[in-house]
């Protein structure tokens, strides 16, 4: 199967969150006719492994999308669909990498399609309480073609619920929803502080209310919010709570908290064969290579730490298409991300580079990447 | 036994020791502070490291 028509098939297989079954079954038969072993695991992840040496690199993508189904179609050299960039253009990229690379005997690779990633990470919590740590691990997120994405922040999500006695609005007495707001400001302040200083968004506290609730049975009023803060590195689940109870001191006001979920904010090393490999993968297929710093949260925030192996996410993509109604992805992007994909596992497994591209062969790949993906025979090339 | 090699800081041209280096390894200039990647070791090639960009996104 090409990578195109892997890719298509993929979108085709319209995944949101908590129904991909058809989308995982769709990848581990095409990953089996692509010489994976492959299999879905309890928690419904697709995984396939290929190569039969002992040491393990894991490339884990997600294989659900947020909901809203893009008619999938191909436009030029253009492919449209829902998960185009996030992330099933990842993830396949990671498949046709994977099969398409030369294997040392000393290693195996895993590709695995996790569920749940835009929800409750459920694929991607299971893998680290039920999988062994591999040797390294990459994150099928998009970065562009000749980025790497090093960091995600953090993120906390928290429910705030305040109960007063029903009273007159005449009598003085503090409301429900006086107190919600008294909070929410005391605690939007001390975050002001601690941000005081740090100009990148990737180092600030980033708070924000997502909804809030009022209702009353007559005696008493109940008011909620519903609060996300991105977190920047460094911050631990103890500084959070530390801040709460901060806040309430300053407020002598005590809410009900309820924590909704939780992620560590995650930065991975950048002195490690893994980033090196994929240094040199970017400059050897004419690209640049960036580092980025993501404010939003990956799957990397959770096995970064579990598994304590080195961890970068790459993909090709545009990620301000992610959860777009226009998300695509440029198919001669996608080709490029597939060699610099499988360079660098061929770097990683110590296989030696025939192929060291010139200038001018470089050139060539992109404008037979561009040409080809055009006349929808885009695997030739490689 | 180590191996030594002397290289230039693209940057602020100060004189960097650099031991035990291998391509594609991120070295800290000692005078100015800025990131170098090690491109190429034949022929030795030093050059400012990738810049790290903030990004939207998951």
């Amino acid at each position: 199967m090409d990578s195109v028509s892997l890719l298509t098939g993929l979108l085709q297989h319209f995944s949101p969150t908590g129904a991909e079954s058809e989308a995982v079954n769709y990848l581990v038969g095409a990953m089996q006719l692509m010489g994976f072993q492959s299999y879905v695991d309890s928690m419904g992840n697709a995984v396939g492994k290929i190569g039969q040496g002992s040491r393990e690199i894991v490339l884990l993508g997600h294989i659900d999308t947020v909901p809203g189904e893009i008619s999938v179609r191909q436009e030029d050299n253009i492919l449209f669909g829902r998960g185009a960039v996030d992330a099933k253009g990842p993830l396949a990229s990671f498949v046709a990498a994977a099969s398409a690379c030369r294997k040392s005997s000393d290693w195996h690779i895993t590709v695995i399609g996790a569920v749940g990633e835009e929800g409750d990470s459920r694929g991607a919590k299971f893998l680290c309480q039920n999988y062994p740590a591999p040797e390294m691990v990459v994150i099928g997120e998009p970065s562009g073609w000749e980025a790497i994405t090093l960091g995600y922040k953090g993120s906390l999500w928290v429910e705030l619920g305040f109960r007063q006695p029903a009273s007159h609005t005449a009598s003085g007495q503090i409301s429900a929803c006086d107190c919600a707001v008294i909070f929410w400001n005391q605690l939007a302040k001390d975050l002001q502080l601690l941000n005081d200083g740090k100009n990148r968004a990737f180092d600030r506290f980033s708070p924000s209310i997502r909804s809030m609730k009022f209702n009353s049975n007559g005696f008493e009023d109940y008011a909620s919010l519903k609060i996300n803060i991105r977190l920047p590195q460094g911050t631990d689940f103890d500084a959070l709570q530390a801040l709460f109870t901060a806040c309430i001191e300053t407020t002598q006001i005590t809410p009900e908290i309820s924590i909704l979920d939780y992620m560590p904010p995650y930065l991975a090393e950048k002195n490690t064969s893994l980033v090196r490999a994929f240094l040199s993968g970017i400059r050897k297929n004419g690209g640049t290579p960036g580092f980025k710093l993501k404010t939003g949260t990956a799957d990397m925030n959770l096995v970064g730490p579990a598994w304590n192996c080195p961890a970068i996410a790459y993909g090709a993509g545009d990620s301000n298409l992610d959860h777009t109604a226009n998300e695509h992805i440029e198919l001669p992007e996608y080709l490029l991300g597939i060699q610099v994909l499988k360079d660098s596992l061929e770097r990683i497994q110590g296989i030696q580079d025939n192929n060291s591209n010139t200038k001018s062969d470089q050139q060539n790949m992109l404008a037979n990447a561009k040409q080809l993906a055009k006349d929808k025979k885009p695997d030739t090339i490689w | 036994m180590s191996t030594e090699i002397i290289a230039n800081c693209p940057e602020c041209d100060a004189e960097l020791t650099l031991i035990d280096v291998m391509e594609g390894e991120i070295i800290v200039c000692s005078d100015c502070g800025v990131d170098l990647e090690l491109v190429s070791l034949e022929p030795l090639t030093l050059e400012l490291a990738p810049m790290e960009q903030e990004d939207w996104g998951e």
